[in-house]
């Protein structure tokens, strides 16, 4: 294990703003901490590099206890949200600023910056001044300073949110594939689910200071462990579960207090009230028969073109549905119109309603 | 959309060159004019032209008084230049409710009257006064310390009464500064000294120095503090100029005092800006 984070505490007045987390990220790993603002994520992170000392708890890296080591000497590199760019220094004095505070020599410096900037494409800017770069650009100057380094762990946090939306989706996959390419361990913070899903080997999606669910984008997107990370990573369908019943060795149970469904073979009966959560897209709607394990009739209330898909909300009764299709097939849906509603069983997720 | 530009954006600003020009630049120039006639015992002579003022400011009496005020007030920008940085710093991490009352206590010398203050100092500096009853219990020292009617006392009063002109800036400054670049120093590998070298210092610079030239220009012209603090044997230009203009009534060597004053003030100041941006342009500071 590369980084190794055990039961780690800070508490900022009577905030715990990080609260009890343990965490393993394995060498060369891209792992994402997911989560709203003011969950403690970017504390964590913060943690990990030394700007925050440690309340409880341990950090190691690559074996090294590094819990109480002051910032400088825990050899990893930061790219940071405003890129924290030294505007009195040029893009080639920036990206030498960690190597100089190594005192490596002069003439490796010259080396490795320039392979450095090579690496992000800047190598003809070199001479210029942050404040003469684009967003982009200097993204790429706060990139090149942290990898010429060759540090053991590399943090971002929040490193997209200042670009504008289509450089943002460009640098997701550039900054994923340099990281692969290299095979360093990286740590990022963000609040944006897609930006976790693209750039992540793995994430932890957390929530006021605790750690709710780890595990890979799939994992968490289709078996989310809590009603908070299913509605967190994505629109989600709750409908709560009543009167739950084995019927020829499957579970069905009264929905909403109406629908009669079967439930998924797997899946929490905690003790408390337990609600099955449905992802708009696991549901169909056509007229006539569907075929799904669970079908109901409705009527549909409003279809709304998003792009390549579309989202249609049904009514089923007095309960209202929201299903995502490819637009091609929603095009032949049209409010008012009589329909089917459905989905097959191992569709829905059971979650404590807790 | 209709266009809001301001016709004439100069008048805003004309009230305050108006009082500006009645009253600085007109009484200015009015010495300027004055400097250059003799002074005779009919009063001033507008008749003749002469440099004869300016000659007699080389007597080594009056370059004493200059030279005395310039050592002055070097000692005390130098003093407190070092002194600000430590409490900028401080400052500048504190919480914003904390940070403005102990920006009220540095300002706080400025709510009492300077003839005040400078009686106030005169109680603690004095041979029997409160620093020397201290030392001396504590056996510090075993003779008083002569704090007062010397160079010493005025430096030791003029300090906390000037500093905030410093503070202000470069606390403003220090407290701009984006945190994430001291922590990207601090992960690059810049040890904390390091960090205040080569990105706090280069950034602040120019508030930095600016806050000096404010605190060098009030110590050149401060009064009171020298007057009580320094004494008659340790007269410095202001007190001249204050002799000179209302009591011997000497307007043409009072003009000749100002315009020298002035001009050395200015030189001082230019110089020094200029030496401070050739300082940051060596570490890459665009001015």
């Amino acid at each position: 294990m590369s980084l190794e984070i055990v039961d780690l505490v800070k508490v900022f007045g009577a905030v715990r703003a990080v609260d009890g987390v343990s965490l393993s990220v394995a060498s060369g790993e891209f792992f994402t901490l997911l989560g709203p603002s003011g969950c403690g994520k970017t504390t964590l992170l913060r943690l990990v590099a030394g700007i925050y000392p440690v309340g409880q708890g341990s950090v190691r890296l690559n074996g090294r206890d590094i819990t109480r080591a002051p910032m400088h000497r825990r050899n990893l590199a930061m790219v940071f949200q405003s890129f924290a760019l030294f505007p009195h220094l040029s893009v080639f004095d920036n990206v030498a600023f960690g190597l100089r505070s190594r005192r490596v020599p002069r003439d490796e410096t010259r080396e490795r910056v320039t392979e450095a900037l090579a690496l992000v494409k800047l190598d003809a800017m070199a001479e210029r001044f942050p404040a003469q770069l684009s967003g982009g650009q200097q993204q790429r100057v706060a990139l090149a300073r942290a990898l010429v380094v060759r540090p053991d762990l590399l943090l971002f946090d929040e490193p997209l949110s200042n670009l504008d939306a289509r450089l943002r989706d460009e640098m997701r996959f550039e900054i994923r594939d340099l990281q692969r390419r290299i095979g360093i361990t990286t740590v990022l913070v963000t609040h944006d689910i897609e930006e976790a899903f693209v750039m992540s080997d793995r994430m932890a999606v957390m929530q006021a200071g605790k750690i709710m669910q780890v595990g890979r984008a799939d994992e968490i997107y289709r078996s989310p462990a809590s009603r908070f990370v299913a509605n967190f990573v994505g629109p989600i369908n709750e409908l709560a579960l009543g009167g739950i019943e084995m019927v020829d060795g499957r579970r069905r149970a009264l929905a909403a207090g109406a629908l009669r469904v079967w439930l998924p073979q797997s899946g929490g009966m905690g003790n408390g009230r337990t609600n099955l959560v449905l992802r708009p897209e696991a549901l169909r709607v056509a007229p006539g028969e569907i075929g799904t394990d669970n079908s109901f009739p409705a009527e549909i209330v409003d279809v709304v073109y998003l792009g390549g898909n579309s989202e249609c909300r049904v009514k089923v009764g007095s309960l209202q549905l929201s299903a995502v299709m490819p637009s091609v097939v929603a095009a032949r849906l049209r409010p008012g119109a009589r329909v089917s509603v459905g989905w097959d069983a191992d569709d829905g997720v059971m979650l404590d309603a807790g | 959309m209709q266009d809001r530009r301001i016709p004439a954006p100069w008048l805003f600003a004309a009230p305050l060159i108006l009082v500006m020009a009645i009253g600085f630049v007109w009484p200015l120039l009015q010495a300027l004019v004055n400097s250059l006639h003799p002074n005779t015992p009919q009063g001033i002579d507008v008749t003749q032209w002469t440099f004869g003022n300016y000659k007699r400011l080389a007597d080594p009496f009056y370059g004493e008084i200059l030279v005395r005020t310039l050592r002055i007030s070097f000692a005390v920008t130098a003093i407190t230049g070092l002194l600000a940085y430590p409490v900028a710093l401080y400052l500048a991490r504190l919480s914003p409710r904390a940070q403005s009352l102990v920006i009220l206590a540095y300002i706080s010398p400025w709510l009492v009257n300077t003839v005040v203050k400078a009686l106030g100092w005169t109680l603690l500096l004095r041979t029997n006064g409160v620093v020397n009853t201290i030392l001396l219990q504590l056996d510090i020292v075993s003779t008083p310390l002569k704090l007062m009617l010397n160079e010493t006392g005025v430096v030791i009063a003029l300090i906390p009464g000037h500093f905030i002109f410093v503070l202000l800036p470069l606390w403003a400054a220090v407290s701009g500064l984006d945190p994430a670049l001291s922590w990207a120093a601090g992960t690059l590998g810049a040890r904390p000294s390091a960090v205040f070298w080569r990105v706090i210092l280069p950034l602040t610079l120019p508030a930095f120095v600016a806050g000096l030239v404010i605190n060098f220009i009030m110590n050149m012209t401060a009064f009171a503090i020298p007057m009580l603090l320094g004494g008659a044997r340790n007269m410095v230009a202001s007190m001249l100029a204050y002799q000179v203009n209302l009591i011997t009534l000497d307007w043409p060597m009072g003009g000749a005092l100002a315009v020298t004053l002035l001009a050395l003030t200015l030189a001082i100041v230019w110089a020094g800006q200029k030496f401070a941006m050739q300082l940051a342009a060596g570490r890459g500071l665009r001015p």
